[in-house]
């Protein structure tokens, strides 16, 4: 019985330290703005053709490059489902590669195969699947971090998607399941199509030319414009004023 | 007593702009010596060199058109005399301490100053507030001269007459000179983009003392930098024709213009559409509404063809089968409207919204500039230059030594501009201090430019040689 209470009590104690045992610290940088404009490290990639530098790849036509692995139990599969669908619907297919990386050395270049099929994806020309050995460097150049969890035998990682234009820069990131809108800009930027941005009014701006709505994308006018009219508009008070002071002065006729 | 005043005050402004104007094609010439790589510069001396020579050149040629205006006015009015030796010191302090701020505390936005480049202190860091400083020390000066010459002329003409509406019913009792209407339209141009700067270097002085409580809208302060700086750089043309429609005929020996509906509707149309053509400074600014870039190509066009077309037409009618005397003051005014013309043509290509595509940002950009600066407004200056000392002294003009100085003239403002042109058809960059191995031409074209500037330069230094002397003579006679 003591045996048994013992054993009962080893097993409670080593599932309830593992249920309470600390995550492994990840650094959760889910900054988009790192390494943009920086070059992506020239690896070499295990495709299902060949063997080929990456620069080989981004110089045929931009790259959009996916970080997963084939084991993953998290975002890896809702993050390639998502991307499918997502760019079945975007109408410029021919304009970059999406190359979809395993960052998992355990992995082979059969299980990234395979992977491809389970999405449907080994015909389509557009997309690619590979391994590489030297990820550390590639991982280094984009600012992608993943941590291994022994206890959950899983990678703790961002989904990271990486745009690389044609010259090697990575010139657009983003992080998590994102919508069409976002990817269709990641496509312009690694295409070198220029991005418009600019500043929202903010509180300590009183005087924007315009007021721009995010909700409705609509420009109202603001003070900024009352502003540059005044020069005219004083100027014209100016003249008046002027000419009435003299306007006793001048002759009839 | 007040005629001899005014004819002194303007022979010191005679020897201070041209002593700036050499000054700054010295300036004009290491830069374009750096970018062809005869010479080493560091890139805060170009930017400096580059900020200092477009304010300065700015500055003395509109104060140059200003000193011309006020002292021709006397035939109309009753010319002040107090506001231009209160703008003749403002001028030199201001230039001083902006030369300072440039030359000591390495300030080198370059001369648009455009928001918020001051601000990223790259240089000294006294040198932001001292350049904002010296711009207000001369915008005072010539806001309070405008004003004054303003209030001469409607002391005399009601806004009307000055605006010669009376010209637009049939049989006017009245003619208003051209030279008045011109100076007045130039006049009510200048006191505007003169009060847009009021409010621009405000805004900036506010963000300055705000510590980060208050920032500006980039937008609204590059609209502002724009109605400034580009309508200035337009009226003090204006304020060169004001001379040329008063001067050209009468040296020429023929009789003086006279205002029509049609010279009378094309500068009120100058006056209203210079005011917004600025608007196509901001082609780029995609947050502008298009209605705006729209306004900005219209009023491009609107502005400077009907004033071009009545003065080509008066110029060329005064010269064609009518026998003209030809003189070194003639011939200036007349080759500086050919040189406005040119330079007016490559502005409205570059103003037209599908041609800004490809032109914007290279060197076409100064070659327009340049063409209706150097060999346009620098002429008509120099042509009243010329007249006035030769009036202040009496003295006679030796026609070899003007056939000398217009081909050095033509010569070597000709090859600059050829060598800008050129880089512009070539898609080459402005303001690179150093062109990258892509641009194999432009380093040639920019030592070509600077051999040719030289020439140039040469042939004003012959200008200041000879009208300066007439100038200090005027001074030293007691």
């Amino acid at each position: 019985m003591l045996k048994a209470t013992y054993i009962f009590l080893t097993i409670l104690l080593a599932w309830v330290s593992e249920l309470y045992a600390q995550p492994p610290a990840y650094n959760y940088n889910l900054e988009e703005e790192t390494n943009i404009y920086k070059h992506v490290a020239d690896i070499k990639v295990i495709t299902e053709e060949r063997n080929v530098h990456l620069s080989e790849i981004y110089s045929e036509r931009p790259v959009i490059l996916v970080l997963v692995f084939t084991r993953c139990t998290g975002v890896c599969n809702p993050l390639l489902m998502r991307l499918k669908e997502n760019f079945a619907f975007i109408n410029s297919r021919s304009e970059f590669t999406i190359l979809v990386l395993s960052f998992d050395p355990r992995d082979s270049l059969e299980d990234m195969q395979s992977m491809a099929k389970r999405f449907t994806l080994e015909e389509d020309p557009q997309w690619r699947f590979a391994i590489s050995r030297e990820m550390d460097e590639l991982n280094q150049s984009i600012g992608f971090n993943p941590v291994w969890d022994s206890r959950r035998k899983q990678f703790d990682h961002a989904a990271l998607l990486v745009g690389v234009n044609k010259n090697g820069f990575i010139t657009k990131k983003l992080i998590g399941l994102r919508n069409q809108e976002a990817l269709t800009a990641m496509i312009r930027e690694i295409n070198d199509v220029f991005i418009p941005s600019y500043p929202l009014p903010n509180n300590k701006q009183f005087f924007s030319c315009f007021n721009y709505d995010p909700a409705t994308g609509k420009n109202s006018p603001g003070w900024g414009l009352l502003i540059l009219s005044l020069p005219s508009m004083l100027t014209l008070l100016l003249v008046l004023v002027i000419g009435n002071i003299y306007s006793h002065k001048h002759p009839r006729s | 007593m007040e005629r001899t005043k005014l004819a002194r005050i303007t022979s010191i402004w005679i020897i201070v702009i041209l002593v700036l104007f050499i000054l700054s094609i010295v300036f004009g010439i290491l830069m374009r010596l750096s970018q062809g790589k005869v010479i080493s510069q560091s890139p805060v001396s170009f930017y400096s060199l580059m900020t200092t020579h477009g304010l300065t050149m700015i500055g003395i040629w509109f104060v140059a058109g200003m000193a011309g205006v006020n002292y021709l006015m006397q035939r109309y009015v009753f010319a002040p005399v107090k506001s231009n030796i209160f703008a003749l010191l403002l001028t030199i302090i201001g230039v001083v301490l902006l030369w300072v701020t440039t030359f000591v505390g390495n300030f080198h936005t370059g001369w648009t100053f455009l928001y918020p480049l001051p601000f990223k202190i790259a240089w000294a860091q006294w040198a932001t507030p001292l350049f904002l400083v010296s711009l207000v020390i001369l915008g005072v000066g010539w806001l309070v001269w405008s004003v004054s010459m303003l209030i001469a002329i409607l002391k005399k003409y009601p806004i009307t007459r000055a605006l010669a509406w009376q010209h637009f019913e049939r049989n006017p009792s009245f003619e208003t000179p051209p030279f008045i209407l011109i100076t007045v339209i130039t006049l009510i141009g200048v006191i505007t983009c003169l009060l847009a700067a009021v409010l621009l270097l405000g805004l900036f002085f506010a963000e300055y003392f705000s510590s980060g409580t208050f920032v500006n809208d980039p937008l609204l302060m590059k609209n502002l930098t724009y109605f400034f700086g580009h309508t200035i750089a337009n009226e003090m043309l204006y304020l060169g024709l004001a001379t040329l429609y008063e001067l050209l005929p009468e040296v020429s020996g023929r009789p003086k213009w006279k205002t029509s509906w049609y010279v009378a509707l094309a500068w009120n149309c100058t006056l209203v559409f210079i005011l917004t053509a600025f608007f196509h400074h901001m082609y780029m600014d995609f947050v502008q509404p298009e209605g705006f870039q729209i306004v900005g190509q219209l009023a491009s066009y609107l502005a400077s063809l009907p004033a071009v077309a009545v003065t080509v037409f008066s110029t060329l009618t005064l010269i064609y089968r009518n026998p003209i005397r030809w003189s070194l003051t003639n011939t200036l005014y007349f080759m500086g409207v050919a040189g406005w013309v040119i330079g007016g043509l490559g502005a409205v290509i570059d103003a037209t919204i599908v041609n800004n595509f490809v032109l914007h940002n290279t060197l076409w950009v100064p070659a327009h500039f340049h063409t209706y600066n150097a060999m346009g407004n620098v002429l008509f200056s120099l042509a009243f230059f010329n007249w006035a000392a030769n009036g202040f002294t009496g003295s006679t003009e030796s026609s070899k030594a003007n056939r000398l100085k217009i081909a050095l003239l033509l010569i070597g403002g000709t090859g600059f501009l050829l060598m800008f042109y050129l880089g512009g058809a070539y898609s080459i960059p402005r303001r690179f201090n150093i062109y990258p191995g892509e641009f194999s031409l432009a380093a040639p074209f920019a030592w070509i430019a600077a051999i040719f500037a030289t020439v140039y330069l040469v042939a004003i230094l012959i200008f200041f040689w000879n009208i300066s002397r007439k100038c200090l003579k005027l001074l030293t006679y007691s």
